[in-house]
C-alpha cells in the first residue's frame, strides 16, 4: 500500500509539470544508463522538463507509481499528466517521430528519424502542449 | 535462477490469444531479456498500454525475481 501523502504529492507534480521525468540521479548526473539515455533524448528535443530523482525514496516511489500508473520501473516520462513510457518507449517514439509530435516540437535536425517514418511537409500545427480548460 | 525463454514466450502467447512472441536473452546472463511481440490486442492501444499487456503476462517472473529487465519491442 503506497503512502497516501506521497501519492498525493506525486499526483500534484505530474499535473503541474507538462513534461516530467522520474529518473535515477539528475539530468546533469544520471545514475543509471536508462535514465541517462532518456535525458539525452529529452535534451535533444529542446523541451523544458521537470526531473525528479527517485533514488532517495526508491521503494516508496515504486509503490506510488505502481498505484498511479501500473508501472514500477524508472525512468518514467509523463507528458500532460499521462505516463508515456520508460527508456525503450521514449527512444522508440523519438526514432519514429512520435515523441516530437506528442511534445509538440520539431524533430531535431541532424539526427533524422528512422527511415520508415513519413516525412512531413507540414509543421505540427497545434500550439505546444496546451492543456484543455486551463 | 535463469529465465526459461520458452516458458516466457508461452506465457505471453497464452495471455494474448493470437499473438506471436520471441524472447531473447540479450546478455547471456538469463535475466536481461528482450521480448518481440505482435498481437491483435495491441491495435488501437498506446505504446504504454501495449507494454503493460506484455508485462502483465510475465508479471509472475518479475515478482519471483527471475527477470530483472525486460525490453519490449512491439512488432506490427
Amino acid at each position: 500500500m503506497a503512502d497516501q501523502e506521497l501519492t498525493e504529492r506525486v499526483r500534484e507534480l505530474i499535473n503541474e509539470n507538462q513534461v516530467l521525468l522520474f529518473m535515477k540521479g539528475t539530468p546533469s548526473a544520471p545514475r543509471c544508463g536508462f535514465s541517462m539515455r532518456t535525458v539525452q533524448v529529452l535534451d535533444s528535443m529542446g523541451v523544458e522538463y521537470g526531473a525528479i530523482d527517485v533514488l532517495p525514496a526508491l521503494q516508496p516511489l515504486r509503490e506510488v507509481t505502481s498505484e498511479i500508473s501500473d508501472w514500477e520501473t524508472f525512468p518514467q516520462l509523463y507528458v500532460n499528466g499521462e505516463l508515456l513510457g520508460g527508456c525503450d518507449i521514449v527512444e522508440e517514439m523519438y526514432e519514429n517521430g512520435e515523441l516530437a509530435e506528442t511534445l509538440g516540437v520539431e524533430q531535431p535536425a541532424g539526427e533524422a528519424p528512422a527511415a520508415e517514418a513519413p516525412a512531413s511537409d507540414e509543421p505540427y500545427k497545434s500550439p505546444p502542449m496546451s492543456i484543455e480548460g486551463s | 535462477m535463469a529465465a526459461d525463454l520458452t516458458e516466457l514466450k508461452g506465457m505471453i502467447e497464452a495471455a494474448l490469444p493470437g499473438s506471436s512472441a520471441e524472447v531473447i536473452d540479450e546478455t547471456g546472463t538469463g535475466d536481461h531479456l528482450r521480448a518481440e511481440v505482435s498481437a491483435p490486442q495491441f491495435e488501437g492501444k498506446s505504446r504504454i498500454d501495449q507494454h503493460r499487456l506484455v508485462k502483465a503476462a510475465v508479471r509472475e517472473r518479475f515478482d519471483d525475481g527471475t527477470i530483472h529487465a525486460l525490453t519490449i519491442r512491439i512488432l506490427g
